[in-house]
């Protein structure tokens, strides 16, 4: 906004604009000391691991190139996982925006005890994830959860159903979860979208007459577009890199058929104690995440305006 | 206003809804005050039968779950206070001032807010060894920052942009110095926002998992969700109204601050990046 300017006026800047920089920059010091070491330090170092074959409980290593990424590319675990990420990702972003744009749509109506109802709406997305799979898991149980018992006294299912423990049903059922965890993300932002909406072209659309399908597709829809377009560019990014939800309902099982991405990374580190292995595939990740960021990006145009 | 007869079938269309999603947290609620025995009855009772407080009597004297609570209180207000003083003073700098790399800095930071923890665990790990501080709790207030830090940055920054800038300048004009003008007028102003900003950097401290089950691994200094999850995995029969009277006390400082956040509700989680 004002960059261009203070551009332009760079030419000659005067001694106080010179000090006022200078003050400037010292209060962004602590931050990017902060960020190079704990954040830029590590990232640059997860690349150079990468090229290592490091074993975890020793640390000890040895220069392997680039033969990490050739295994990687090679290896059945990395696509199968990078398959089980897109399916996630797809799968329970889909079912966030559907429901999250439905919810919206409902709570913008006039209904009774309308306050209340937004914010308790908004509860799964705070919770901590640990609470969620605990309640859900539960839930789940196949004994004594209570899922199947109203399924089976409704007459849906004949007999429990192992909800976490074989497929499909371990997928469908992360992403279930996942959906009813990160939906309130979608309503919250959808919902202030719609409060901006002016009553009048519905009005003018009601007089042309328009029904209220008409009046969601011509009125609706377009003005939602743009929030439409960083939402789902956002909960895209934040639903890929998903750990917690999926490691802690199913643990990647049954038999990988449910491994992300990012339960990968944690498994060759910490289980098969290969690290050097592991920072290659974080590194991939990152890749595709920078992809998503540079797309964002351009999406909001402009990251200081953008506030 | 319209009709008052859709008024009526939307409240209970939407009522129905709200309940079926706040569902399972009522069935926590519920299972966490049921007697063990109550809880394998077939059919399962709705609400219970006899009300207990055993399991939460058993969870605070029986279990090292006390201990976690105080280890995620530390953590959370600790890494809250280092990080939205570094982010306060960092966000008037993006927004105020002008220098070279000011805005691959701002760009930098909603990058690095993206990035995945698990890019960055090895690396951590491998340099908390090093620096010897493997399984304590400063380990996970250094691990927090990577993501609180661009969190309430973010989130700080687009607080502020809020506040006029007219009366800076007028402060400024007055004769005062940048920073008197900051700590005059600027801090003042966004108190209201560095509230809300700390307090949503404490619930995403107070929930974080991976850290926690990553870099520390003894109960002396394991945060609640780690502790709480090590409970489940460790137990030798799963005790589930146990674990779901843990739950409930895990999730009691997001409900009080839920109450107070109300209003900012719509802003925080977005870190205000869904301004479309």
């Amino acid at each position: 906004m004002n960059a261009a300017t203070a551009t332009a006026g760079a030419g000659a800047p005067s001694s106080h604009e010179r000090r006022d920089a200078l003050l400037g920059v010292a209060l962004i010091a602590p931050t990017v000391l902060v960020f190079s070491t704990v954040i830029l330090y590590p990232l640059v170092s997860a690349i150079y691991l990468s090229l290592f074959s490091i074993y975890t409980p020793t640390l000890g290593g040895e220069w392997v190139g680039v033969n990490n990424y050739g295994e990687l590319l090679a290896s059945g675990r990395f696509w199968n996982a990078v398959g089980n990420t897109v399916v996630w990702t797809v799968g329970t972003l889909t079912l966030q925006l559907v429901s999250g744009v439905a919810v919206a749509l409902l709570l913008n109506q006039s209904i009774v005890f309308r306050s209340l109802a937004r914010s308790l709406i908004l509860f799964p997305y705070f919770l901590s994830t640990v609470v969620a799979v605990l309640v859900w898991r539960w839930l789940f149980n196949d004994l004594y959860g209570i899922l199947n018992h109203v399924l089976l006294m409704a007459g849906m299912i004949d007999m429990p159903v192992n909800w976490l423990g074989e497929m499909p049903n371990a997928m469908a059922s992360i992403i279930l979860v996942g959906a009813w965890k990160y939906f309130p993300f979608v309503v919250i932002a959808v919902l202030a979208r719609l409060q901006t909406i002016p009553e009048h072209l519905y009005e003018a659309a009601t007089i042309d007459g328009a029904g209220p399908l008409e009046r969601f597709a011509d009125i609706t829809l377009p003005q939602l577009r743009d929030v439409l377009v960083v939402v789902v560019l956002l909960r895209a990014i934040w639903d890929f890199k998903e750990f917690d939800l999926i490691y802690l309902m199913t643990g990647g099982g049954p038999v990988n058929a449910t491994q992300t991405l990012s339960l990968l990374v944690y498994e060759e580190a910490f289980r098969l104690n290969r690290m050097g292995m592991a920072s290659s595939y974080a590194v991939a990740m990152m890749l595709v995440l920078l992809g998503f960021t540079l797309l964002y990006l351009r999406q909001t145009r402009h990251p200081l305006e953008e506030a | 206003m319209r009709a008052r007869w859709p008024r009526a079938i939307w409240t209970v269309l939407a009522w129905t809804i709200v309940l079926a999603v706040v569902f399972p947290l009522i069935w926590m609620i519920v299972t966490s005050l049921k007697p063990q025995a109550e809880l394998f009855s077939i059919p399962p009772t709705l609400l219970p039968e006899t009300v207990t407080f055993e399991h939460y009597r058993r969870l605070l004297t029986e279990t090292p779950f006390p201990r976690y609570f105080r280890n995620s209180t530390i953590l959370a207000v600790t890494t809250t206070l280092v990080v939205i003083a570094l982010g306060t003073l960092g966000a008037y700098s993006l927004l105020r001032f002008r220098y070279r790399g000011r805005e691959a800095l701002a760009t930098l930071v909603l990058f690095t807010y993206l990035m995945p923890s698990v890019v960055l665990i090895i690396p951590l790990y491998l340099l908390m060894v090093s620096l010897g501080l493997a399984n304590t709790i400063a380990s996970l207030v250094i691990a927090y920052t990577t993501f609180a830090l661009p969190y309430a940055l973010w989130l700080l920054r687009s607080f502020m942009a809020e506040i006029p800038e007219d009366i800076e300048s007028a402060a400024l004009i007055d004769g005062a110095g940048r920073m008197e003008a900051f700590v005059d007028v600027i801090l003042p102003q966004a108190l209201p926002g560095i509230v809300a900003a700390a307090l949503f950097t404490f619930i995403l401290c107070w929930n974080e998992y991976l850290f926690a089950l990553v870099l520390v691994n003894s109960d002396s200094v394991r945060p609640l969700t780690a502790g709480t999850m090590n409970m489940l995995i460790t137990a030798f029969n799963i005790d589930w109204s146990l674990l779901m009277a843990a739950s409930v006390l895990m999730s009691l400082p997001l409900i009080v601050f839920f109450t107070f956040l109300q209003g900012m509700l719509t802003r925080g989680f977005g870190a205000g990046a869904v301004k479309g």
